[in-house]
This record gives C-alpha cells, sequence and structure tokens, in this order.
C-alpha cells in the first residue's frame, strides 16, 4: 500500500514542495504587507549558498551544523531583502523591478553563483544533511508511515511555521494589523500603525523563510551546491501566493499539489504507465491544473476580490 | 551651490570618468601578450558543475598546465546555443583567440565558421566538419558498457535503474551499451529507463531515481550529470555507477565506478597543432585505447569477478571499439536489428534510435 | 537634521535624461568597489564593457541581436503594464509566435530571396500565436477574474513544454527529419531562403546588418504609442487603468478593453518570436538549452518598468539592456567569474531605481524644529 502511486506522490509531494512552501509563506506575508517580492528566487539562491557554505565550515555535530546552517540561509534571504526594502519603502522605488533586478543581482549569474565558486562549493556533498527524523519502523506504518513520518525535520519545522503564520493572521494584534497596513495603508496609519516598519519586518520575514526555502535544496533534498539549485522554485513560490488566495493553510495544500505533480513524471516512468507523450502532458499538468483551479475558484467568487492585499504594490506616501 | 553649477559639475565628472575609463582601461583587443597562443572554450552549463563541463574544463586546465606561459586560455560558461553563443564567439573572436572548442551540440556549424576563416573551430558531439572546423567524440560507449558489467554484477535482483536525459541516439546508445554489460554479467537483467530530459537537474534525478527503486530497481545508474541519483543510493544502501566523473566523495558505500572523459590529451593535441600550423580538420572518435575515455576508480563492492570480466572486455575493446555492438543484437520487439558477426558503425551508433531488449522504456522519451 | 521626501509637482525635462544616467554612474561606481574588493580592475572592464557593447568592431551587431528582442517583449509588457493588466507572458507568447511564425514561414517559403509576401504572412501568423496564447490569461482575467499575474506565468511554462515538445519529442512539422544531421541531435527544420529575414547593412564600423525585427519593433512602438495616446482606445483603456469604477461610469466596456489590451500584448511578444526564427535563428529553435534560456520575456518586465512603459524609451532601454548583456558575456572568462557580471548588473539597476526617486520626488533637508508639525511644512518652491 506505501507503494501505491498517491502514497508515493503525497509522499514526494511533501518533500519536494517543503521549499515552495518556505518561499510561499514568505512571499504571503510580504504581501500582506503591501510589497511584491518578486525576488525570492534569488533570495533563495543565496540562502541556498550560504547555508551550504556554512554546514562545510561548522565543525560541530550535526545537529549544532544544520541548525546553524539554516540559521545563515535565513540571515542571507533576509539581507538580501533588505536591499529590496530599502528600495520599495524607502526610495519608493517599482516592487516590479526591484525584485527582479535582485534576482538578476543575487541569482544564477550573479551574487550566488559568485560566492559559490569563490568559496569553492561546487562538486563536494554537503559535510552534513538533513535525513528522515523518525526510525525506519515508523515510516513503514502504511500510508502515514512514508507521508508524515519519512520527512526530515525541515517539513516539521514548515508545518509548525504554517500554525504560527495562520495564528499571527488571524488570532493576534500584530496579524490583524498586518492586514489593514495591506489593504489601506492610510487608515492603519491613521490608527497610529506604523506602516514603514510592518512592511520593512514582514519583507525580512519573507526573505528569511525564502533563504531557508533554499537551504532546503542543498542541505535536505540535493545535499550539494551548483549555481541554480533551485531551478526556478521561487517563481512557483510567488505564484503559490496567488494560487492560495493569500491563505497559509493553502499554499501548503498548493505546495504540495505542486510537489506531486512534479513527480509525477518519473514515477508514471518506472510505472510503465504511458499517457501519450509523457513528458509534454506530465510537465505541462501542474501549470495548467493551477491555471484551470484559480479559473473555477475566482468564477465562483464572482467579481469579488481574490483576496489580494488592495495595496500591494503601492508604495506607501504618507501624505503631510 | 545652485542647481545648475551642480548639474554641470556632475556632467564635467562624468565625461572625466568616460576619458579616464576609454585611455586608462586596457582593451584586451590590445594583444601586449602577442607571443601567447589563445584558445578558448565554451560550456554549456557552469564549468563546475561535477559533470560534463567540469570534465572539458578540467581538459581546459591540463592544456593549460601543459603548454605554461606559451597558451593562455579562457572558458564561457552558461552559454544559450543561439544568440548569446553568437556574442560569445563574436567577442572572443575580436580579442584575439584562435581555436574555439565548443562543448555542446549546435554551438557551431558551417555557417558560423566559414564567418570566421581565420578562427579554427572544434564541436564536441557535432556532425559538421568544414575547413576551420572539426568535430570531436568518443566511443563513451565502450566504458559505460564496461560500468554496466559492474552494475550487473552488483545487481541481488532482476532490474537495474537507469536515469538518463533526452532520449537522443548519444544517450539510446550509452543506455544500450549499459544493458548490454549488465546482460554480460547478470543474464537476463533488465534495465529501466527514466528520462528526464535535462541533461543537469538534481531534483528531478533524484525523484526519478527514487521512482526506480521504489519499482524495484536493485542497483542505480545514470546517463546525466549530478550525482544526485547516487547520494539517493547512499541513502537507501544501493549500489550506483556514476557518469562524467569519479563522484565516490558523494556516495562512499554505493560508488562502484563511471566511465569518464578524459578530455585533455585530445585538446593539448589540437591546440598544439594550432599553434604550429598543422592543425587539420577531421571527425575525431576517440578511444579507450588513446586514453580519450577510461573508468574511474573501483568503489569498495566491486567483486573480484565483476573486476576480471571488465579486464577481460577491456582488453577487447582497446583492440576493438564497439565490439560489445556485435551481433546477434535484438530490439526490445524482438526483431534482430545487427546480424551474428557485424558490427553497428560509428553513423549507425550516431543515429541510434532504438534499444536492445531488456531495456524497459520507449526510446522516444 | 532629517530629510522628508515630497512628491513633486511637475517633472523638469533635463531631469528625467539626468537623472538616468547619473544613476548609471553610480551604479559604476559602486560596481568599482566592489570590483576592486574581489580582486579586478575597474577601469579595464568597463573598457570591455563599452568596447563589447558599443565600440568595438561588430559590437553593435551583436547588440542588436540581444536588443531586438528586449524590444519586443519590453513593448508587449508596457502595453498592457500600462493599463495595470500584469501581463506577466510575454515569454510564452514569444515562443508561440515563434512557432506559429516559423509555421508560416515553412509552408509558404520557397527559394529565391527573401518574399515580402512570405515575411508578411510571417509576421501575420506570428503575432496571432502570440495574441492567441495572450487571449488565454485574457479571457480569464475578463470573464472569470482570475489573476492574469498567475495565469499567464504558468501558461509560460506551458509554452515552453510545447516548444521542447515540438523539436524534442516529436517528429512535427517544425522539425528537421532528412539528413544525417537530423538523426544525431533533433534540430528545427531550417526556414527556406524566401522566409529569411534579411535586413539592409549599414557601412559603419565594418558593416552592421540592422535586423529587420529591430525594424518592427520601432514601428510597433509608433503604432502602440498612437494608439495609446492618440486614439480613443488609449484613452479608455487608460481610464480602466486608473480607475474601474469610472471607467464601467464613463460606459467602457471593461471586458473587451482587458481582452484587447492582452491581444495587442501578446501579439507584439509573437512578433518577437517570430523575429527570432527570421532574422537570428532561421528556424524554430525549441532546444531547452537555446531560446528557453534567454528569459527574453522576464527581461523584458525590467525594460519595461524602467522606460516607464514610454513605447520610444522601451526601445532605447532595450538597446542599452541589451548591450549591457552582450558585454556581460564578454567580460565573463577565466579570470572573471559570471556570477560577477551578475552582481554589475543587479548593481546598476538598484542605482536606477534609486535614482527614479529623484525624478519622482524631491529631497529636502530639513532642520529639526520644535514647532508642532502643523507649521513644519516649508512655503511652496
Amino acid at each position: 500500500m506505501n507503494n501505491s502511486l498517491l502514497v508515493v506522490l503525497i509522499a514526494s509531494g511533501v518533500a519536494y514542495g517543503t521549499p515552495l512552501l518556505f518561499g510561499a509563506l514568505g512571499e504571503l506575508l510580504a504581501e500582506r504587507s503591501g510589497v511584491l517580492n518578486l525576488g525570492v528566487e534569488g533570495m533563495m539562491l543565496v540562502g541556498a549558498v550560504m547555508g551550504f557554505w556554512t554546514v562545510q565550515r561548522v565543525h560541530a555535530g550535526s545537529a549544532v551544523a544544520l541548525i546553524a546552517a539554516v540559521a545563515v540561509a535565513a540571515l542571507a534571504g533576509a539581507a538580501t531583502a533588505l536591499v529590496h526594502a530599502f528600495l520599495v519603502i524607502t526610495l519608493r522605488a517599482s516592487q516590479i523591478v526591484s525584485g527582479l533586478a535582485v534576482t538578476i543581482f543575487a541569482g544564477a549569474a550573479g551574487l550566488s553563483s559568485y560566492l559559490g565558486n569563490d568559496l569553492n562549493l561546487a562538486d563536494v556533498p554537503a559535510s552534513h544533511t538533513f535525513h528522515a527524523f523518525f526510525p525506519a519502523r515508523m515510516q513503514n506504518w502504511p500510508i502515514v508511515g512514508p507521508i508524515v513520518f519519512g520527512q526530515t525535520p525541515l517539513v516539521y519545522a514548515s508545518w509548525i511555521c504554517v500554525v504560527a503564520v495562520v495564528y499571527y493572521l488571524a488570532r493576534t494584534r500584530p496579524g490583524l494589523n498586518l492586514r489593514a497596513v495591506g489593504e489601506a495603508p492610510g487608515a492603519a496609519d491613521a490608527m497610529g500603525i506604523n506602516v514603514v516598519a510592518y512592511r520593512y519586518v514582514h519583507t525580512l520575514i519573507g526573505g528569511a523563510l525564502a533563504g531557508v526555502a533554499g537551504a532546503t535544496f542543498t542541505l535536505a533534498i540535493t545535499p550539494q551546491w551548483v549555481s541554480g539549485i533551485t531551478g526556478g522554485a521561487g517563481w512557483i513560490a510567488i505564484a503559490l501566493v496567488i494560487f492560495a488566495f493569500w491563505r497559509p493553510e493553502l499554499c501548503l495544500v498548493g505546495a504540495y499539489f505542486f510537489g506531486a505533480l512534479q513527480a509525477l513524471a518519473p514515477e508514471l516512468q518506472a510505472r510503465n504507465i504511458s499517457l501519450g507523450p509523457t513528458e509534454l502532458w506530465t510537465n505541462s499538468i501542474p501549470y495548467a491544473a493551477t491555471v484551470i483551479v484559480l479559473v473555477i475558484v475566482s468564477s465562483r467568487g464572482g467579481r469579488r476580490r481574490l483576496g489580494a492585499p488592495a495595496a500591494l504594490g503601492v508604495p506607501y506616501v504618507r501624505e503631510e | 551651490m545652485t542647481k545648475r553649477k551642480l548639474a554641470l559639475a556632475a556632467a564635467v565628472l562624468v565625461i572625466a570618468a568616460a576619458a579616464a575609463i576609454l585611455a586608462l582601461g586596457t582593451s584586451p583587443g590590445s594583444a601586449k601578450s602577442s607571443g601567447t597562443f589563445k584558445a578558448a572554450w565554451i560550456y554549456v552549463g557552469p564549468h563546475n558543475d561535477g559533470g560534463w563541463s567540469q570534465a572539458h574544463d578540467a581538459g581546459r586546465l591540463y592544456v593549460q598546465k601543459a603548454l605554461g606561459s606559451k597558451v593562455q586560455t579562457t572558458y564561457k560558461e552558461n552559454i544559450a546555443v543561439g544568440a548569446q553563443l553568437q556574442q560569445t564567439v563574436a567577442s572572443l573572436v575580436s580579442q584575439g583567440y584562435k581555436i574555439i572548442f565548443g562543448t555542446s551540440y549546435g554551438f557551431f556549424d558551417k555557417a558560423l565558421a566559414a564567418k570566421y576563416p581565420n578562427v579554427l573551430f572544434e564541436q564536441a558531439t557535432g556532425t559538421d566538419v568544414a575547413k576551420n572546423l572539426s568535430e570531436y567524440f568518443g566511443a563513451a560507449e565502450d566504458t559505460v558498457f564496461l560500468s554496466g558489467i559492474a552494475a550487473g554484477a552488483a545487481a541481488q535482483c532482476n532490474t537495474i535503474g537507469y536515469v538518463v536525459a533526452y532520449p537522443i541516439p548519444e544517450v539510446i546508445r550509452h543506455a544500450n551499451a549499459f544493458a548490454l554489460g549488465a546482460q554480460l554479467a547478470h543474464p537476463g537483467i533488465k534495465v529501466k529507463l527514466v528520462w528526464t530530459n535535462s541533461w543537469f537537474d538534481p531534483a528531478k534525478e533524484k525523484r526519478s531515481a527514487q521512482s526506480l527503486h521504489g519499482a524495484g530497481a536493485c542497483v542505480l545508474g545514470q546517463n546525466v550529470d549530478s550525482p544526485a541519483t547516487g547520494q539517493y543510493a547512499e541513502s537507501v544502501n544501493v549500489p550506483w555507477v556514476g557518469y562524467d566523473s569519479d563522484a565516490q566523495k558523494f556516495a562512499p558505500k554505493s560508488w562502484l565506478t563511471a566511465s569518464v572523459y578524459n578530455w585533455g590529451p585530445y585538446y593539448l593535441k589540437r591546440v598544439k597543432a594550432a599553434m604550429n600550423g598543422t592543425w587539420k580538420p577531421g571527425f575525431y572518435y576517440g578511444t579507450i585505447s588513446d586514453g580519450f575515455t577510461g573508468l574511474a576508480k573501483y568503489g569498495p563492492d566491486v567483486s573480484a569477478k565483476a573486476k576480471s570480466l571488465i579486464a577481460k572486455w577491456e582488453a577487447k575493446l582497446r583492440a576493438n571499439r564497439g565490439a560489445e555492438f556485435t551481433g546477434p543484437l535484438y530490439d526490445q520487439s524482438g526483431k534482430l536489428r545487427v546480424p551474428k558477426g557485424k558490427k553497428l558503425t560509428v553513423q549507425q551508433l550516431y543515429s541510434m534510435n532504438w534499444l536492445v531488449k531488456g531495456v524497459i522504456g520507449s526510446p522516444k522519451g | 537634521m532629517r530629510f522628508t521626501v515630497e512628491r513633486r509637482l511637475n517633472q523638469p525635462r533635463w531631469l528625467v535624461v539626468a537623472v538616468p544616467i547619473g544613476s548609471v554612474v553610480v551604479g559604476l561606481a559602486v560596481s568599482a568597489v566592489v570590483l576592486l574588493a574581489t580582486g579586478h580592475d575597474p577601469l579595464s572592464s568597463y573598457r570591455q564593457l563599452f568596447d563589447a557593447a558599443f565600440l568595438s568592431t561588430g559590437s553593435l551587431n551583436q547588440t542588436l541581436i540581444a536588443a531586438t528582442p528586449l524590444a519586443f517583449t519590453g513593448l508587449a509588457t508596457a502595453a498592457a503594464f500600462r493599463m495595470r493588466i500584469f501581463n506577466i507572458g510575454a515569454e510564452g507568447q514569444l515562443y508561440m509566435g515563434a512557432i506559429t511564425g516559423a509555421a508560416a514561414g515553412l509552408y509558404l517559403g520557397g527559394r529565391g530571396g527573401p518574399s515580402a509576401f512570405v515575411i508578411a504572412a510571417m509576421v501575420f501568423m506570428g503575432c496571432i500565436g502570440g495574441a492567441a496564447w495572450a487571449a488565454i490569461p485574457g479571457v480569464f482575467r475578463a470573464f472569470f477574474g482570475a489573476s492574469e499575474i498567475l495565469t499567464s506565468l504558468m501558461l509560460n511554462y506551458v509554452a515552453a513544454q510545447i516548444l521542447t515538445y515540438l523539436i524534442f519529442e516529436s517528429q512535427s512539422y517544425w522539425r528537421q527529419t532528412k539528413g544525417f544531421n537530423a538523426t544525431v541531435f533533433p534540430t528545427g527544420k531550417p526556414l527556406p531562403s524566401s522566409a529569411i529575414w534579411l535586413g539592409p547593412t549599414v557601412h559603419v564600423q565594418g558593416g552592421i546588418t540592422l535586423p529587420l525585427g529591430a525594424g518592427f519593433a520601432v514601428l510597433a512602438a509608433v503604432v502602440l504609442w498612437v494608439l495609446y495616446r492618440r486614439m480613443r482606445f488609449g484613452f479608455e483603456v487608460q481610464v480602466l487603468g486608473d480607475s474601474l469604477g469610472a471607467a464601467r461610469y464613463a460606459g467602457v466596456r471593461v471586458r473587451r478593453k482587458v481582452l484587447a489590451v492582452m491581444l495587442i500584448s501578446g501579439g507584439i511578444a509573437g512578433l518577437g518570436g517570430v523575429s527570432q526564427d527570421g532574422d537570428f535563428r532561421h528556424a524554430l529553435d525549441g532546444d531547452p538549452n537555446g531560446l528557453q534560456k534567454q528569459a527574453y520575456g522576464y527581461t523584458g518586465i525590467v525594460v519595461a518598468a524602467l522606460a516607464r512603459y514610454n513605447p520610444f524609451a522601451v526601445v532605447v532601454i532595450a538597446f542599452l539592456i541589451g548591450g549591457l548583456a552582450n558585454a556581460g558575456n564578454t567580460l565573463q572568462g577565466a579570470d572573471f567569474p559570471s556570477g560577477l557580471v551578475g552582481v554589475i548588473e543587479g548593481i546598476i539597476l538598484f542605482c536606477a531605481l534609486g535614482g527614479e526617486l529623484l525624478v519622482r520626488h524631491r529631497v529636502r533637508f530639513v532642520p529639526r524644529t520644535r514647532t508642532p508639525a502643523v507649521a513644519a511644512p516649508e512655503a511652496a518652491p
């Protein structure tokens, strides 16, 4: 039963969807505060390279090295996000261009590649990697075994993050303020909420989570570093936020959906299931499915807003 | 200071900066080092991808080391076929590079070579030959065959998983060679293919390896460039055959061996020929015996029996390149493709679009 | 002493030109520091950059090759973004235009020199292909309210799969099936000679070929400008972009306008795609390591935004960014890590963005006073 297509796809979906989930959660927070961050891919790559560097350099036990690596990756992502935040919040630059500029600056042909090459991180396996946390016995339990207990600690950390973000947005004062900041910053400002501070903080958190997402690649999924290792996951994460209507719990569903669909092609091939031009279908399905799901859900809402924060993308200027 | 004066000062500054750049910046076109011969390599991926491009770069460094100050080498990485390649070649030519090695199919063709008649072009895995355009590749299938023997010998079940890139003749003949080797060591064994449709995509390769393992493969092999398959194999204690490079460090226990390319000796030969004017275009197809292709160090779990079988066949292949493709060979549907005693020609290998019996998977992808 | 940032009431002409130039200079200065820190000579590097982009023999050829597709995707993006319709799908629409345009060229082309009829047909079909692909997110946005950002982005990936499929995974009409080369590696069928876009040669720098596509791009810019600034369509779409409610009140048919804008945007991107076939590749390029690696669509977004969605500025900026991309290729090598190229490009973009602030806003230094906030704002400039 654990080897059935569905179970395998879901388990893969969870494992490979985790960087998408981290990235999407971060982007969700930034966008909720009104800042569109198209530089997620660049931030992921910076997090990936700096996390890998840390794990190679820290000479301590596995747990310490890995935790340090994740922390450094988060910091690196946040530092990159600081550039974007400064440009779009303080200097009121175009958020779209700034995000794309960050991707160029930090991306596969930019800073992350430079750092990786300069620090000689290529062609070397990671000194420590995240392994499955629970014992093999539990991993073999029917269905929940591979899906729940066969995952690395980063997956469990992502679940905690989802719960935290849900709670934060729905039940805490700052979380509710965040909603105001994203929808009507003028009103929020009048209420005494520091719009600029909220935007900065949430953009930086977004960058930090993107950094962790990148580190998931180099520390867990494929424990090596090469230029561009995230392979476009940042863009998928951005799309995922829209797909999830800016709701964290739907980000989880969407991330695993995407992850599972990406695992579909090799699984079908290995099981000798042929769907015609396999590569074309199975590679297109994740994207086509996203479009279809979005259209269906949007049309049910009719003319109502999707849930996008109304002030997304617009610099906040306090009228004096 | 008024705004106008400020603007004027800024303008002066810009002009001064521009003048400084033009005057003081040394243009690379001004070849001060006119004595050195310039050779360039163009890679389709990063120069340190641990796979295909890195092997070429190792060849470049081999040349640099052998010729020292007599040659100046450089490389361009992550170059896409098409416009970017055109620009890259144009800039290399204008910087005085006299021989350029293109390491991916489609980089150079007759039209490009005709555009720059005073520059020598060498294209890997290609087909066009012209007055200043030469082709080079080699019989990696021979060493892939040998690595297949190691895989077959290590298999304790009936299926080997093989992660492959694109369903093109180059990959198909490697997959066939691998299967033939595995069947030699382990008669009746099946080789199951999963196509990733990418030369280098670690996450996809790992997913493919997982799927193959889940479908019953007890040995994993690959014809793709990253060691992700091996890292997965190590994590589930399954033997692994690599490709392109010695990647044992990624999977110390699972590692069996791999077919590796030694581009260095060929590069040195050609650069030297270009330097002393004896360069001639041609179609080089390297073999085991001229050192073009070889096997990486064995891992701990290669049995003595496997080693001796490999050694026996290596000697055979040294004398007779491509001997593994000697008939009778049947395709997946059972049809006889190569009659008994006949061997496939290089041309037939270059256009191979059928898989041998015992390979599970479609040659169409 | 603190500074305040106030929006300018008007934007002096000289500022609009001076600030971008100044920002690039500042960007180069900052990059110079980075280069020095990493052990490279900035002056030589910059000399190489300018040489490769504009100065050395044949460099303009290469810059035009890089700039032409950027002009198309920039115009396509500008056409939509200006109206707050965020078409991120220029990349996919370019691929589809390349496919349909190549089909026209293969089908109608024959022997002999470039034929105006064939080229016109290719242009037409290229635009149709791009427009049709853009119609999908357009319809979903106009009639279902689905975000065009997501749908157009997702369709980019689908278009890439289709493009690869046509050449790599099938024996399609576009695929070369004859000849030994064809069996070795999947390639596109070469366009017949009457379908090849031959541009005029200008005798500068040893002979520069102006790609026909570049001319079409300039034409497209003019058409776009006329459409948006001089025709009622443009006015209505502008109103739509500014305020949905006002547009509806004014009787603007919102759905049709949204769809129309997407079609125009996609059509321009599609023209960029067929230009790739006719001007440069002379076949359909389905290699995942070819056209799909160039990210023309996404770079076009940067171009459009820097140009603030003005069609003529898009053409100029596409030329500059094309030069930069071309030069970046030249700069990288064994002694210059390719990563540094992206760093420099990013820094220049950051400075350009930062400079934008000075165009739209005025920064003033205000002495700290103890008077209440009401009295603080200064007298009008």
